[in-house]
């Protein structure tokens, strides 16, 4: 891995880190009878209110005082205090929920990953045939569907229909008196239509996007080498086309990661999973204040932080940016 | 034909099960290739033949789009998906290759036809190192172990001038003429019989051009390599080649020793090709044009193709195709100013050949 | 012997433009040749008719006090999607909800391209430390999900500006909707479009115009623009799709206006009454299946107009 190309990426990172920073510092202070009203929070203590004060340096000027405040709080693991739940520290009410959302999240990828970019590489290789119409057709509808209009229709006709799966969850109330085979049973049950409603949210798009860089590659020189080299249709696809084609997707897959985890958001909205989505849709109606810039910062820093994974995994991935 | 891997010239493996061992190595009779576009079939390809002897170098010559790559490509079915072979016979060893289906022909891909093509940073693969690719047909299309294939790819890497050490080099690590060289090594990895190049100097400076060719006749000589060269550079051919082969729109218009050929075009596409060219030599100082525009071959002109930009042009050009016709010098031509055989002579014989550093034209 | 003649057709290699009446019919045939084309143009067009005119087809939009069904009954006796939980009428408020999805929409869009063609254009014209500026602002805006900015943006904005204000006689959650939409989008654009004009600026016209005195302005109204209509099109179509989209997760969250009853909004009217989990189906499949329609739709057609507007080295169809 090339240093010059590393230190690069690792700049970049840290400015667009920083600029969020300065983003969720100003919004803070635009709002209303801000920062007062967080302050006035009815479940905190007037210790913990004067403490608050004076570490975010309330009392000085705006710049650069309370950012520089901000910035060595907000560093040092203080993001204020949740209204909603009853003045717990924010990054507690979040570390709550980062979990369930992290597993149905990373599953959906992996998942959505594996098929897509299969069944991408597939309906762009045999270009125009059938596996193509069937696959980019399903595809195509599967993209222009949110993870809630998936994810709807899976509650009604597998858990309330049919009956298969519960409604809604993580778990089963009670469940924690049980062994651990049971738990990881229950878990499972629940996991599987919000982790369906992911996966089939995200495959469409892999699954297109694969299918144009399959189609572009395919007319490179190389590929014509490689058949005239007398090699199978197949290997070909799978040992030369396929991990040329990879290469764009990785940029893709990891720009999209953002999104992911907002559209997470309105799956789990769907079936009541507890993590950032459910969060998110308390605090909002709650106006919690210091629970949404919390998770609009981790949010917003998890995409940078994928971003420059994807840079770093793309530089391994391709002999020519090494050099 | 027995095989003998210590003798140099030598194949190293079998001859195909169908081959007959009498056969000449390519015969190819009235070749037809056709691409479906949308508005129409082009007729790129249209009655070509010729052949192909053990040790020979054939150049094909002509200008862009007049059929050559399509020709060399059409040999193994390697055409787009919208391309197909319409007619026509492609004997090698004997057995005739046009109906043969894709997973038939794989066979004779790489292991008796190989190609080495034009501006090698894209026809390898960017990803791979070259020893591997190098290795690739050896470990898969001769079932070799890995270990072997690589070691034989290293060899074969030294055998075209470049270090054993850079097979674990990328393509974008090597310089124009080194990837040329290791595309090289790569068509010889399965011993062919026929290797092809398309443009293989092309997008090379001139030195390095000099190099490659040089490369290329001492593996033929070494190795027994039969060779066939595509490219619009007539004075390539003229140093490499025992036989040219001139196309134009998807026909041959003259075929023949080289010597005889540059010597005395018979042909007037082939001697209008011959003046485009720079003469280092001779007081010259203008370089003739031929005016006009190659036919657009969805609808070729009936009769003779270069018909309408020829100087020579009759009445009869435009209607009838001219019939291929060979001479007592082994030279063939398709044009009506040839009727019949008789053996012609042409002019200022010397000064042609010697412009082109031919080296001694026989009489 | 008579020398057959070069044919002048062969040997003119300048093509003349046909007039515009002849272009137009030209693209409006090679549109409709597309299975996609046709196909996206045919749902537009319907849901188009159901925007614009809904109370021909339904009557006036129900609301609460004039809802006249049970609560939550499936399709049948009249009402062919059912009812919600106050008794209102489903069919009559998915097509009222054409309307407010693709105004939405529209409006979303309108901002985002004209933000993204404006920065995408001075851009690529004027480059340099512009160029770069406005490059490294847009990366920051391609980062950011939209829908982490909107559940920061939204609720400072309508509290600070009251949930009932109307700005144009628009309220102001349909108006922070669709500024969320346009500040998310808008880099997008403005980098595809910033691209063309690189590669339009290095062609002869251009430097033409400069030579003879025209001015920066007029040099990318007059000349830039008019080159880059074709892709801002194709754009605008698809940013479309992605506008409809987005209102309408921004409508399910709780974002939107209950009293706009968007596709997204009737969602989450159905998520809130539970109607998932008991089943009620009539309730999520019709506002779930127009917004899919609508969404395909546009994408469909943008995918065509960029094939077809938009030359690319290689055929691709």
């Amino acid at each position: 891995m090339n240093a010059h190309y590393l230190a690069r990426k690792l700049a970049q990172a840290f400015v667009t880190i920083v600029a969020i920073l300065i983003l969720n510092f100003l919004m803070f202070r635009m709002m209303p009878g801000s920062p007062d009203r967080v302050i006035k929070n009815p479940n905190l203590t007037p210790e913990m209110i004067a403490a608050t004060r004076a570490r975010w340096g309330l009392d000085k000027p705006l710049l650069p005082d309370q950012l520089v405040a901000y910035v060595k709080a907000t560093v040092s693991g203080d993001l204020g205090y949740s209204i909603f739940y009853r003045g717990q520290p924010v990054t507690d009410v979040l570390g709550a929920s980062v979990g369930p959302t992290i597993l149905l999240v990373g599953l959906g990828e992996l998942f959505a990953i594996i098929g897509g970019l299969t069944i991408g590489a597939y309906a762009g290789w045999r270009r125009g045939g059938k596996a193509d119409s069937i696959g980019t057709g399903a595809s195509l509808i599967l993209y222009s569907m949110p993870y809630f209009v998936i994810g709807m229709p899976l509650v009604v006709i597998f858990a309330a229909g049919l009956g298969w799966f519960p409604t809604s969850g993580m778990t089963t109330p009670g469940m924690s008196d049980q062994p651990l085979p049971s738990q990881v049973l229950d878990l499972g049950r629940h996991l599987v239509l919000p982790l369906l409603a992911v996966t089939l949210g995200l495959l469409g798009g892999y699954s297109i996007l694969m299918r144009s860089s399959i189609i572009d590659t395919r007319t490179e020189d190389y590929i014509t080498t490689a058949r005239a080299k007398g090699l199978q249709d197949g290997y070909v696809l799978r040992h030369h086309a396929f991990p040329n084609a990879l290469l764009p997707m990785v940029t893709l897959i990891a720009i999209n990661l953002g999104y992911v985890v907002a559209g997470a958001i309105t799956a789990e909205i769907v079936f009541n999973w507890p993590g950032l989505g459910t969060l998110t849709i308390h605090a909002l109606s709650a106006r919690d204040y210091p629970v949404l810039q919390g998770i609009f910062l981790l949010v917003a820093v998890s995409v940078v932080i994928a971003n420059l994974v994807a840079d770093i995994v793309y530089g391994f991935l391709d002999p020519r940016v090494r050099a | 034909m027995t095989v003998d891997p210590t003798v140099p010239g030598q194949r190293r493996w079998p001859l195909p099960k169908q081959a007959d061992p009498d056969a000449p190595l390519l015969r190819v009779e009235d070749l037809a290739v056709r691409f479906r576009m949308p508005n129409g079939s082009v007729k790129a390809v249209d009655g070509v033949s010729f052949g192909l002897d053990h040790g020979e170098a054939l150049g094909i010559a002509g200008e862009s789009g007049c059929g050559k790559t399509t020709t060399a490509l059409s040999l193994v079915k390697l055409l787009p998906a919208n391309g197909y072979v319409k007619a026509g016979k492609v004997e090698l060893f004997g057995i005739d290759l046009v109906p043969k289906t894709e997973t038939q022909i794989a066979r004779y891909r790489w292991r008796e036809i190989a190609l080495v093509f034009q501006g090698a940073m894209n026809a390898l693969n960017p990803v791979q190192r070259i020893g591997d690719q190098i290795a690739e047909p050896i470990e898969i299309r001769l079932g070799q172990p890995r270990e072997s294939s690589r070691k034989r790819a290293e060899e074969l890497l030294e055998l075209v001038g470049i270090p054993r050490e850079r097979a674990a080099s990328y393509p974008h690590e090597l310089s124009g003429g080194m990837r040329q060289r290791a595309m090289i090594a790569m068509a010889l990895a399965c011993d062919p019989a026929i290797v092809i190049g398309d443009e293989p100097t092309t997008a090379l400076d001139v030195m390095v051009q000099a190099q490659i060719l040089q490369l290329l006749e001492q593996l033929r000589r070494d190795l027994g390599l039969s060779l066939m060269l595509i490219t619009h550079d007539l004075s390539v051919i003229a140093e490499t080649c025992d036989r040219v082969m001139i196309m134009y729109a998807g026909r041959v218009a003259e075929e023949g020793q080289v010597r005889r050929v540059f010597a005395a075009p018979r042909h007037p596409y082939t001697q209008k090709l011959l003046s485009a060219f720079p003469n280092v030599r001779t007081d010259r100082r203008t370089l003739e044009v031929i005016p006009g525009l190659p036919p657009d071959l969805r609808n070729p002109p009936p009769g003779c193709r270069f018909a309408p930009r020829c100087p020579a042009a009759m009445q009869v050009c435009s209607e009838v195709v001219p019939p291929e016709v060979r001479f007592a010098d082994g030279v063939r031509v398709a044009c009506h100013l040839y009727p019949t055989s008789d053996l012609i002579s042409a002019p200022d014989g010397l000064t042609r050949m010697d412009a082109l550093g031919a080296g001694e034209p026989q009489s | 012997m008579t020398t057959t003649a070069v044919p002048p057709a062969a040997a003119s290699p300048i093509q003349r433009r046909p007039p515009p009446a002849g272009r137009a019919r030209a693209f409006a045939g090679r549109f409709l040749s597309r299975s996609d084309g046709r196909l996206g143009l045919l749902i537009l067009v319907f849901f188009a008719l159901l925007a614009i005119f809904p109370d021909l087809f339904v009557g006036k939009l129900e609301t609460a006090t004039t809802a006249t069904g049970k609560s939550l009954q499936p399709p049948g006796g009249g009402y062919l999607f059912g009812t919600d939980e106050l008794g209102r009428d489903i069919l009559n408020m998915t097509v009222h909800g054409a309307r407010i999805s693709m105004t939405i929409g529209l409006m979303a869009t309108v901002i985002t391209v004209m933000l993204g063609a404006l920065v995408g254009i001075v851009a690529g014209y004027v480059g340099g430390k512009t160029d770069t500026i406005l490059m490294r602002i847009s990366d920051f805006f391609l980062v950011l999900p939209t829908i982490v900015l909107a559940i920061i943006l939204a609720p400072v904005i309508l509290d600070v500006v009251g949930a009932d204000a109307e700005l144009f006689g628009i309220r102001a959650t349909m108006i922070v909707i669709v500024v969320v939409i346009g500040l998310t989008s808008w880099a997008t654009t403005a980098r595809v479009i910033r691209s063309q004009v690189l590669s339009i600026k290095m062609r002869m016209f251009v430097d033409r115009a400069r030579v003879v005195g025209s001015g920066p302005g007029r040099i990318m109204r007059r000349h830039v623009l008019p080159n880059v209509i074709n892709l801002i099109v194709a754009q605008a179509v698809l940013t479309f799709a992605i506008a409809v989209f987005t209102e309408t997760t921004l409508a399910f969250i709780g974002l939107g206006d209950p009293f706009a009853p968007s596709w997204g909004q009737i969602l989450n009217s159905a998520q809130g009454a539970g109607a998932p989990g008991l089943g009620a189906w009539w309730y999520i499949a019709p506002p779930a299946i127009c917004v899919v329609l609508v969404v395909l739709a546009f994408t469909l057609v943008g995918n065509a107009l960029d094939d077809i507007l938009n030359p690319r080295s290689g055929v691709r169809r």
